[in-house]
């Protein structure tokens, strides 16, 4: 067998050159493609890993960065992800890890050419952003999504090293805000700026160097302001920026003046290429109209931070007939959605945020119906995330029917356990009818009571689902059996408050080598079930993170607070915190 | 797509053989569905492994308990969380309750900022704030002219709530508003009895205070089950 194979290998060397193959790869860019092509044959693995240009890590413990740039010599361009998403909502404690700095230090020596580094949830110090500035001569495109660990410091470092930059994009990070100062470190020479997103910053830039680089900028497509810049200044932005594409507001709030909204009016207005607009916090509404005349234009439309009520929201809403992305603050209310339903009907994605999540009590008018009359109206929608405080299996079951392409379904029923608010009933059938009928279904998160009944039918049908989020719901272990031993496509798993423990666990152990992550708190595993999962399966590393001193201090049979497990080739994590221990094979402990 | 170095492995059926299970370790088990059907026995021979999992998850054979009182478990380990991982930053001291949910509702730290503490201009609709620390955009539905809010929690509910005791002029108003608030029926009334805390640090049987007296000195409202 093996000599006839590297006959074969021979003979195909011979005739098919290694140039051509390259070439020919370098049209598969996507990386299950390249992934399925290193993997025809030994000589294919070494044409394609020294040609693959971009590479994405799902999780920075699966693989270290000696193994990626010693695969991979030839990247351009690199994305990593740190914490599991459920540190979004404070579950993973401060100092768990995901720290950057060892993969750029890895990545200054082995990527010079190196142009592009997108992160998110990760840990990224001042240090870190400086070496990236001084290591790669033709960095272009900086994304720090969700990201912390950096001040404005760092921020200037980039500004004043990083001459080829195009992109510098910071998502929703923590930045520990010093001061404005550091925008006035891009050199005055540097006009090759494509996209700007300093949206999460608190502190004010100096106005006139953001100014003279918005106008020394003709690439300029994406200027995302941050709230401390004020509304009347925005039309000198955009006067000098009539090419922009995407564009987010500071405060939208000012004193009523004709002058400033005949000014503002007539900047956005000479924004011919608005597709997307956001910011608008603090919105007054008597200034919204000044952005009427790019509705007509407008794909997406980010008003999640906009306090302003539901008759101001559906004038604006109604005149974007072109709109496919939409989020907005449960202000709308149902009447809004309703308005929604009527006038976007390309709408994709919906996002709907709580304005007042702590407290049940409704403060505004906004139901399962809100979302019904969308689902009803809008034919290509295919993302929603939803926070509300009723529902109805019949509201799911319509909802269900009528978008069966759905490909995302968040909802949030803002009281943990909700039942059917009309027959009181567990929520089972109406997920269940979402996962039967959606059968593109990708990712979906699960509120309101349920039962293991729910599990059951994910488990069964929910076959192209990759991520699942579990909150307050099923009853014993049968219902995390279901859904580990079905979801066929399941990556990641995360699941808090839930009365899972071993058994399901265990029973289903393999299954955890075929997902990204699993990630289980305030649940019933115990200590002994994840010494187990450690001892038999190495190759995964099994976390378990409890603040409350060793595990070895308690019974074995004592539940863990946090679990985290995910695959990966580079063993054991070398840098835990004091509170987060793994299990070698031998079952020893290992802080 | 991710890194695949060899990571994924073919999807083979799980249930052949994988049972960790068996390896020995008294797998802790959560309320019924397991332990009844599967014998978590140490000396199972191999072939008894290989129970068909069909015939393991037999759901009519299966004892499903009712609705699991997952509150009693859920306090005894919120009480093994740490000070400080039970603030969430933006929090007032009102929100830092001792039965409050971290990283509940799932919403981003940005997100929450806003909803506690942006500034409401005159030129909004909103009123201005209420009084307490940390008021958001309220929807003004069921305000009175001088609102006056109090947290109310309800026996055996997570997440408490607010009432504006400036809407109230008796104690029956009252205990009716508290029991619908919490989706209780009306005529269950009776089985509930309405406790509060007063100024004194003292909880103390509401009723027998007159109103007015009740409406300056109270801080805070529990609503518990007669017959405690």
């Amino acid at each position: 067998y093996l000599s006839n194979t590297s006959t074969l290998s021979t003979k195909m060397a011979k005739s098919f050159p290694e140039e051509v193959l390259e070439h020919v790869f370098s049209f598969i860019t996507s990386d299950s493609d390249r992934n399925a092509v290193s993997l025809v044959c030994k000589s294919w693995y070494e044409i394609e890993r020294w040609c693959r240009k971009r590479v994405f890590v799902g999780n920075c413990y699966a693989v270290s960065p000696r193994i990626l740039t010693r695969r991979f010599p030839e990247v351009r361009s690199v994305e990593i992800k740190g914490k599991p998403h459920f540190a979004d909502f404070n579950l993973v404690p401060e100092g768990w890890g995901g720290c950057v700095y060892p993969w750029i230090s890895a990545m200054a020596g082995a990527y010079p050419w190196l142009e592009e580094i997108r992160l998110k949830r990760m840990v990224v110090s001042d240090e870190a952003l400086e070496l990236i500035s001084t290591s790669f001569c033709n960095f272009k495109v900086l994304v720090l999504s969700s990201c912390e660990g950096f001040s404005t410091d760092g921020l200037a470092s980039i500004a004043a090293n990083c001459r080829e930059l195009r992109v510098l994009d910071l998502r929703e990070s923590e930045v520990d805000d010093l001061s404005g100062h550091w925008l006035s470190h891009f050199p005055d020479t540097w006009t090759s700026l494509v996209s700007l997103n300093i949206a999460c910053l608190g502190s004010e830039v100096s106005f006139s160097a953001l100014e003279r680089l918005v106008a020394r900028s003709p690439n300029l497509r994406t200027l995302r302001l941050n709230r401390a810049v004020s509304l009347e200044k925005l039309h000198n932005l955009l006067c000098r920026a009539p090419q922009l594409v995407e564009f987010g507001t500071g405060a939208y709030s000012s004193e009523l003046r004709p002058d400033v909204f005949s000014n503002l009016a007539g900047a956005f207005s000479g924004c011919k290429q608005l597709k997307g607009l956001s910011g608008f916090w603090d919105v007054v509404p008597a200034y919204l109209p000044a952005i009427y005349l790019t509705c007509s234009g407008l794909t997406s439309l980010n008003l999640s931070y906009a306090t302003i009520q539901s008759p101001d929201l559906v004038k604006l809403v109604s005149q974007c007939h072109n709109l496919q992305r939409l989020w907005v603050l449960d202000y709308i209310e149902d009447i809004g959605l309703d308005a929604l339903a009527a006038s976007c009907k390309h709408l994709q994605e919906l996002r709907v945020f709580p304005s007042d999540p702590y407290v049940v009590d409704p403060n505004v008018s906004l139901t399962e119906r809100g979302l019904v009359a969308v689902s009803e109206g809008c034919p290509k929608l295919q993302s929603v995330l939803y926070f509300c405080r009723q529902m109805s299996n019949a509201a799911l079951v319509a909802i269900a029917r009528n978008r069966p392409n759905l490909v995302c379904f968040r909802l949030c029923i803002i009281e943990p356990r909700a039942p059917d608010y009309l027959t009181l009933e567990p929520l089972d059938a109406g997920f269940g009818a979402i996962v039967e009928h959606c059968k593109e279904l990708r990712r979906l998160s699960l509120s309101g009571l349920l039962t293991d009944r729910v599990f059951e039918y994910i488990g069964t049908r929910g076959r192209k689902l990759e991520m699942l989020s579990i909150a307050f719901a099923g009853e014993s272990d049968l219902g995390l059996h279901h859904v580990l031993s079905g979801c066929e496509s399941l990556r990641k798993l995360e699941i808090r408050d839930c009365p899972f423990g071993d058994k399901a666990l265990l029973a289903n152990a393999a299954k955890l080598e075929t997902m990204r992550s699993l990630w289980m708190s305030s649940c019933s595993v115990s200590f002994g079930a994840c010494k187990l999962l450690g001892q038999k399966l190495p190759r995964l590393n099994v976390e378990v993170i409890d603040e409350r001193g060793s595990p070895d201090s308690r019974p074995e049979s004592c539940p863990v607070e946090k679990l985290y497990i995910y695959r990966t080739v580079a063993g054991p994590r070398v840098d835990m915190p004091p509170f987060v221990w793994t299990i070698d094979e031998d079952a020893a402990l290992r802080v | 797509m991710e890194l695949q170095l060899g990571l994924a492995l073919p999807s083979v059926p799980f249930s052949k053989g994988f049972d960790l299970n068996s390896c020995g370790y008294e797998a802790k088990e959560v309320l019924g569905g397991f332990d009844s059907i599967l014998d978590c026995n140490v000396e199972k021979s191999s072939e008894e492994k290989k129970r068909s999992f069909d015939e393991a998850f037999d759901v009519q054979s299966v004892q499903v308990p009712e609705t699991l009182p997952l509150l009693v478990w859920n306090q005894q380990t919120e009480h093994n969380y740490p000070e400080n991982s039970s603030s969430s930053i933006t929090r007032s001291d009102e929100e830092e309750e001792e039965d409050g949910i971290i990283g509940w509702p799932p919403i981003k730290y940005r997100r929450k900022k806003l909803c506690h503490g942006s500034p409401i201009s005159d030129a909004n609709c909103w009123t201005v704030g209420n009084g307490e620390s940390g008021g958001g955009g309220d929807g003004g539905h069921s305000r009175g002219p001088n609102p006056t809010y109090v947290k109310v929690k309800m026996e055996g509910v997570t997440i408490a709530r607010k009432v504006d005791l400036s809407l109230h002029h008796s104690y029956q108003t009252l205990t009716h508003t508290l029991v619908g608030m919490f989706g209780r029926c009306q005529e269950d009334v009776k089985a509930y009895k309405l406790t509060y805390q007063d100024n004194d640090g003292d909880w103390l049987l509401a009723g027998d205070v007159p109103w007015g007296t009740f409406v300056r000195s109270v801080q805070r409202l529990k609503v518990l089950n007669n017959g405690d």
